[in-house]
């Protein structure tokens, strides 16, 4: 969104930071300052297309791409009429038919193909379908009245189950202070045994707690959205990928056969002088990385390895290349 | 020989190199799939002793080689003048991972590929051998994700004290600094140096250090990393091509990978150590706590791979929905609104 320029005064994002591109229905776009420009009238022409235009109809473009602003709105206008249901099909294939003839229709607008005819088609559609729309219209208002009312209803639930809540707790304090009294009340008049009293006490509670445990909750699950389930073969959601962990890692140095006698390491090197065999690094040749501890290492490993070979006693390996 | 070249039956051509013709084959021996590359004759100037020279340095380091994380050279075999090497086959590289906008690279992800990186270079550094040209394109993986370090046609015995080394090695990105300044004795530092930007390069999904010239990679690094001074780097003016360089300031790591942990920035700090002595070494990089922190690395199989090569290709449902939703009701439709 960077790049967003007004193709009329070029002013760009970049140096106007509220610049605001407004689109109409042609799809071109228009600062916010052209806009108030160009249609101080109220009415006029699209500087790109000419298209006599209201400046009432701009709006704050949201789409980066105007062409899916314009097909948003050529949508939105066309979706009023086409407003049949899946319900008003017999079958899918008919309903998709449908579906598809909405897109044609929506592409075509979009892309400035067979305007005319397409709106003639649209016109014969509209004619043909006046009740059909009328009726669909006045049913999308009920249903989503119906909606409104389900999430009313929906809040009302909400609000009583937390009001049951609240009268659960107190009863269940009453209830154990009542308990605890009846306890003390026994052991001060009964001529029982104490212990066998409290234990009777203990018992019968723990009795009436499982019992309470047990009341299953049947809760009918409706869908504020109105969502149908069950009709969708598959899962609407993926099932989110499970993060498998492998063991973490473990340092293993490598070990390597040498048969001979273990060469020195990089610590004896300079400990058991050794390195003082060994022609010592230039300062360039340290800058660049090389010390000569690695000479002289390398020249005692290959010195011992294989010292104690003995070709008779092994089969010699067979060499795959 | 000509029956070794009836063992290997060519399905796909796979690329082509500066020396070299790749192919796809099929192993009759194994029923195995493996890829072939055919090394071109070659000038005589290049050919002098009667076989390529980076060809040669692949057959006689990779002969001795066996590791997990190292290419396997299974066969060689000639024909006429040409010579062949087979290797074992691997379906992608890091480079075609890096750049897919398409596959998502965990912080786990990341850790297993470094991980085998570094595996296979110890194994090749305790074997004294340099390899010189470490880029993303040179680190192969295979479709139940092992990472295979390839290409040795750069790769070179170290260690000895005598021998002069060409500067003139690792693909410039990837170039440490003292091969820069024209270093003509190095080690295993040059190696390490590279892992550190292909981590960049991992972390960034882009490349860390793109310079367009040696001069600018060298301007390039200094900036990112301040530029040396005698103290922090002994013995740099010493070096052949060395140039003063402005002093700068460097950026901190932490504001390049805004996404990296304490211990991930800890190591490449190391790596990317400007001063090759002080940089770290295969066996230290991987004992830091960096690796074996959670997260633990992803096992092979279920790291990410490009779509072309998942393993059994899915058959794509095609745009026409007619053709599909016919016979079955399954197929949901779907209003668009806005």
């Amino acid at each position: 969104m960077d790049d967003q320029i007004c193709p009329r005064c070029k002013t760009t994002k970049y140096r106007n930071p509220s610049l605001k591109l407004m689109v109409n229905v042609c799809g071109h776009a228009l600062c916010e300052s052209c806009v108030d420009l160009l249609f101080l009238k109220g009415s006029g022409a699209c500087p790109e297309c000419q298209i006599p235009l209201r400046r009432t109809n701009f709006r704050i473009q949201l789409f980066e791409d105007s062409m899916v602003e314009k097909e948003v709105d050529i949508r939105k206008r066309i979706l009023r009429d086409f407003n049949k249901k899946e319900e008003d099909f017999t079958t899918l294939r008919e309903y998709n038919d449908y579906l598809e003839e909405i897109e044609t229709i929506i592409y075509n607008l979009a892309n400035n193909i067979d305007v005319i005819e397409t709106n003639k088609r649209i016109e014969q559609y509209k004619k043909a379908n006046k009740e059909q729309i009328l009726k669909s219209k006045s049913k999308l208002g009920r249903e989503e009245y119906e909606l409104e009312e389900l999430l009313e209803l929906e809040k009302q639930q909400e609000e009583e189950r937390k009001l049951e809540l609240i009268k659960q707790e107190v009863e269940m304090k009453k209830k154990k202070i009542r308990e605890k009294e009846a306890l003390i009340d026994e052991l001060m008049f009964s001529e029982a045994d104490a212990a066998n009293i409290v234990e009777t006490f203990a018992s019968t509670i723990q009795a009436t707690r499982e019992e309470a445990k047990v009341v299953p909750v049947a809760k009918v699950t409706q869908f504020s959205t109105g969502i149908k389930f069950g009709r969708q073969g598959q899962q609407t959601f993926m099932p989110v990928p499970k993060v498998e962990e492998g063991p973490t890692y473990c340092y293993k140095r490598i070990e390597q056969e040498v048969e001979g006698p273990h060469p020195p390491g990089w610590q004896e090197m300079e400990s058991g002088g050794y390195i003082a065999h060994v022609r010592s690094e230039k300062p360039a040749e340290k800058a660049g990385g090389f010390k000569s501890n690695i000479a002289c290492l390398r020249a005692l490993q290959e010195a011992m390895a294989g010292l104690y070979h003995n070709p008779s006693q092994r089969p010699p390996e067979s060499m795959a290349i | 020989m000509t029956e070794k070249l009836r063992r290997y039956e060519k399905i796909d051509f796979l690329g082509e190199g500066q020396f070299a013709t790749v192919y796809k084959a099929r192993d009759t021996e194994t029923d195995s799939i493996v890829a072939v590359k055919k090394i071109k004759v070659g000038s005589r100037a290049e050919a002098k002793d009667g076989i390529n020279r980076t060809a040669l340095r692949e057959i006689k380091l990779l002969q001795e080689l066996k590791h997990d994380n190292i290419i396997g050279l299974l066969d060689v075999f000639g024909h006429k003048s040409n010579v062949s090497l087979v290797f074992d086959f691997m379906d992608t590289d890091l480079e075609v991972i890096i750049k897919d906008s398409n596959i998502v690279l965990t912080s786990a992800n990341v850790k297993s590929y470094m991980i085998q990186t570094l595996q296979g270079l110890e194994y090749l550094h305790f074997n004294w051998i340099l390899h010189r040209d470490l880029k993303p394109n040179n680190l192969l993986v295979n479709s139940s994700g092992v990472l295979k370090i390839g290409d040795f046609g750069l790769a070179k015995f170290f260690g000895s004290p005598n021998r002069i080394y060409t500067h003139q090695v690792v693909t410039r990105w990837y170039r440490a600094p003292e091969l820069l300044y024209g270093a003509r004795l190095y080690g295993t530092g040059v190696d390490m140096w590279a892992i550190g930007c292909i981590l960049a390069e991992l972390l960034l999904r882009l490349p860390f250090l793109p310079g367009e010239s040696d001069l600018d990679q060298l301007t390039r690094i200094f900036q990112t990393l301040g530029t040396p001074s005698d103290e922090t780097w002994p013995g740099m003016t010493d070096l052949p091509d060395f140039i003063q360089f402005k002093p700068f300031p460097g950026t901190p790591l932490k504001h390049i990978f805004t996404a990296a942990g304490d211990d991930l920035l800890d190591l490449i700090t190391s790596l990317l150590n400007v001063n090759p002595l002080e940089r770290c070494t295969c066996d230290q990089a991987l004992q830091m706590p960096y690796f074996s922190n959670k997260p633990p690395p992803t096992i092979g199989s279920k790291l990410p791979l490009p779509m072309t090569i998942r393993k059994e290709p899915e058959e794509k449902p095609s745009l026409k929905r007619k053709l599909l939703e016919s016979m079955d009701g399954g197929s949901l439709a779907k209003r668009l609104q806005f």
